[in-house]
């Protein structure tokens, strides 16, 4: 049989196809059970009415949820609570992954230790990088009162997470503490590939140290930035975590966002047809968005 | 002159810098470990104590010491505020909890390896009809957010009748953890060079010899990296713990810890105790095996 890929130009032996076939095997198995096979079954599932609460009568309603997700106006406020997150969110990270690499990417005593703790935040769970903000923002005892309090910017303690205005920023600012690590160690492997040269070379021309990091550095970081983006992007539409343990999507819906917005559907309305659906919408936005980030920072590069 | 006073200067600037990324990464962890040791009463005080006055094990100790009591309506409530305890009697389900994720956490980083190694390797090494597709399936695989594999999950866990069973946690794991790591090895077998496989197979060795004899020992530093990724994630795993898992039997660390912060009875400095525990294991691996994660990383995302 001639190969059908176009990446090899002489016939394939029949013994290294049929060692590669035993070999992929597993992996193959493992990805069509959980991952092919209920990405297919989701979707079939979305075209149902399927309600847990009335598990005998399902009737095929086409692509009726869909309809109903769009015509939902709390849908259209969650997607509009994931933006502000994602934007609020991917945007903090990439300032102090920045300054972070930067630091790092100098010689001096001390800097392996930086840049040991820093897997720190990377490592632990979310759900304790959770516990651990509610009781920094905790209205009565919290440490963020007693650091303001104590530093005379507040002469009372204040609601944090209760406060519609404060909450998605002060949930972000979770996300963006534990994400940072990540992002700097790219940014910085990214940084480490520009030629030394590159620097020689300004400095002859007479170009200051800002100078050069704006027309050296920051250019030749594009790679790198393009790639946080995609991924802190993809990892804060889909976040849940900090939103069941801070607030539940509230107070009110201030912090209701899709990916909340599909766990009550599904596991507090029992309504998995919809929330299939929206699970898909959730998927597709997430490839449309990283492709279209691929494709406008992308072209620059 | 000026050449001294400009390094003092920068010496100064990388100091002041230091102690801003110091601060930000560690503050909140380090206010997390203080609370965990100070009393109720020293927690609740305004304002806050940064360093516990009257430092105190009583949180940990409710962890540590084997309940024999039976939970009954009147012991439910050992940690009534009125008692000024405010410890949970449910503190006893945090080590069973954990033992839970270090079972999940180690079989799946096992079977993880099994089903990742040779197919990376012939990914990588053998040339085979179909090696493209399977690459861009794996890619395709990768990006599938979990929360979109929430709901069939359910649905055909359920049908299996796997709920409440650590069984159902290892296999949806590896539905996050083998495309990431397939990825990884796959751009590390690739970096080895082909001679080597040709001079194993010109030796007699089969593509499985070939595969345990010479390229695994080479490999040792990516398996590190891919092991730990899948311990850590599988340990920090929440979301498809918290939907297929129902009773302390298989309630993993995350879904106790998280049981507790929603708790208004329980105390603060408790729940910073179990938060303590919980980042522990973590922080030892990520600190010990620092060079192999920022590795893998970096392998892992630069191509990606």
């Amino acid at each position: 049989m001639p190969p059908v890929g176009g990446r090899f130009h002489y016939p394939v032996s029949a013994y290294d196809q049929r060692s590669a076939m035993v070999l992929l095997a597993p992996m193959m198995l493992v990805l069509l059970a959980v991952a092919v096979f209920p990405v297919l079954y989701s979707f079939w599932v979305s075209l149902f009415d399927l309600k847990l609460t009335r598990p005998l009568r399902v009737p095929f309603v086409g692509l009726e949820n869909y309809v109903h997700v769009f015509r939902d106006a709390l849908f259209w406020t969650s997607v509009a609570r994931t933006a502000t997150f994602t934007v609020m969110s991917v945007a903090a990270i990439m300032v102090i992954a920045l300054l972070m690499a930067l630091l790092l990417n100098e010689q001096f005593r001390g800097r392996r230790v930086l840049s040991a703790v820093l897997l720190i935040p990377w490592a632990i769970p979310y759900v304790a990088n959770a516990l651990m903000w509610k009781w920094i923002y905790d209205s009565g005892y919290g440490a963020l009162n007693g650091l303001l309090y104590q530093l005379d910017f507040i002469d009372k303690y204040m609601v944090w997470l209760g406060d519609t205005r404060k909450t998605l920023a002060l949930i972000a600012n979770a996300f963006v503490w534990k994400e940072v690590p990540l992002a700097t160690i790219l940014l910085l492997v990214t940084m480490k590939s520009i030629p030394a040269d590159l620097y020689g070379a300004a400095k002859v021309d007479g170009a200051d140290v800002w100078r050069r990091f704006m027309h050296v550095t920051l250019p030749l970081l594009r790679p790198g930035f393009t790639l946080v983006m995609i991924y802190e992007t993809m990892m804060a539409v889909r976040h849940f975590d900090l939103f069941f343990i801070l607030t539940e999507g509230g107070p009110a819906d201030a912090s209701h966002v899709v990916a909340w917005e599909v766990y009550v559907e599904t596991f507090r309305r029992l309504s998995f047809g919809t929330g299939s659906a929206l699970a898909y919408i959730v998927a597709l936005v997430t490839f449309l968005l990283a492709y279209s980030i691929i494709r406008t920072m992308g072209r620059k590069l | 002159m000026t050449v001294t006073l400009r390094r003092l200067g920068r010496r100064a600037l990388l100091t002041a810098a230091s102690v801003l990324f110091l601060t930000y990464v560690l503050a909140p962890v380090a206010w997390m470990a203080s609370s965990s040791f100070q009393p109720e009463t020293e927690i609740t005080s305004v304002p806050p104590h940064w360093i516990p006055h009257a430092p105190t094990l009583d949180n940990f100790r409710a962890i540590f010491t084997t309940g024999e009591k039976a939970v009954t309506y009147e012991t439910r409530r050992q940690g009534d505020p009125a008692t000024g305890k405010f410890i949970p009697s449910t503190a006893k389900n945090l080590l069973p909890g954990m033992a839970n994720s270090l079972i999940v956490a180690l079989s799946v980083a096992g079977l993880n390896l099994l089903v990742s190694i040779p197919a990376a390797y012939a990914m990588a090494k053998v040339r085979f009809v179909g090696r493209s597709a399977s690459i861009y399936l794996m890619l395709t695989t990768r990006v599938i957010p979990d929360i979109a594999l929430v709901v069939p999950f359910f649905l055909f866990i359920r049908k299996l009748g796997l709920l409440d069973n650590l069984a159902s946690l290892i296999i949806t794991y590896l539905a996050i953890t083998v495309p990431f790591s397939v990825f990884i090895l796959l751009g590390y077998f690739e970096s080895l060079p082909d001679e080597l496989d040709k001079a194993a197979r010109v030796d007699g060795c089969s593509r499985l010899q070939a595969l345990l004899r010479v390229f695994l020992p080479l490999a040792l530093p990516s398996l590190v990296a891919v092991t730990l990724f899948t311990f850590l994630t599988s340990w920090n795993e929440f979301l498809l713990a918290l939907m297929f898992t129902q009773t302390p039997a298989s309630q993993t660390m995350p879904i106790i810890v998280a049981s507790f912060t929603s708790d208004f009875t329980i105390s603060f400095s408790f729940i910073n105790a179990a938060g303590v525990l919980a980042v522990v294991p973590p922080i030892i691996l990520a600190v010990m095996f620092e060079r192999y994660i920022v590795s893998g990383l970096t392998a892992g995302a630069v191509k990606g």
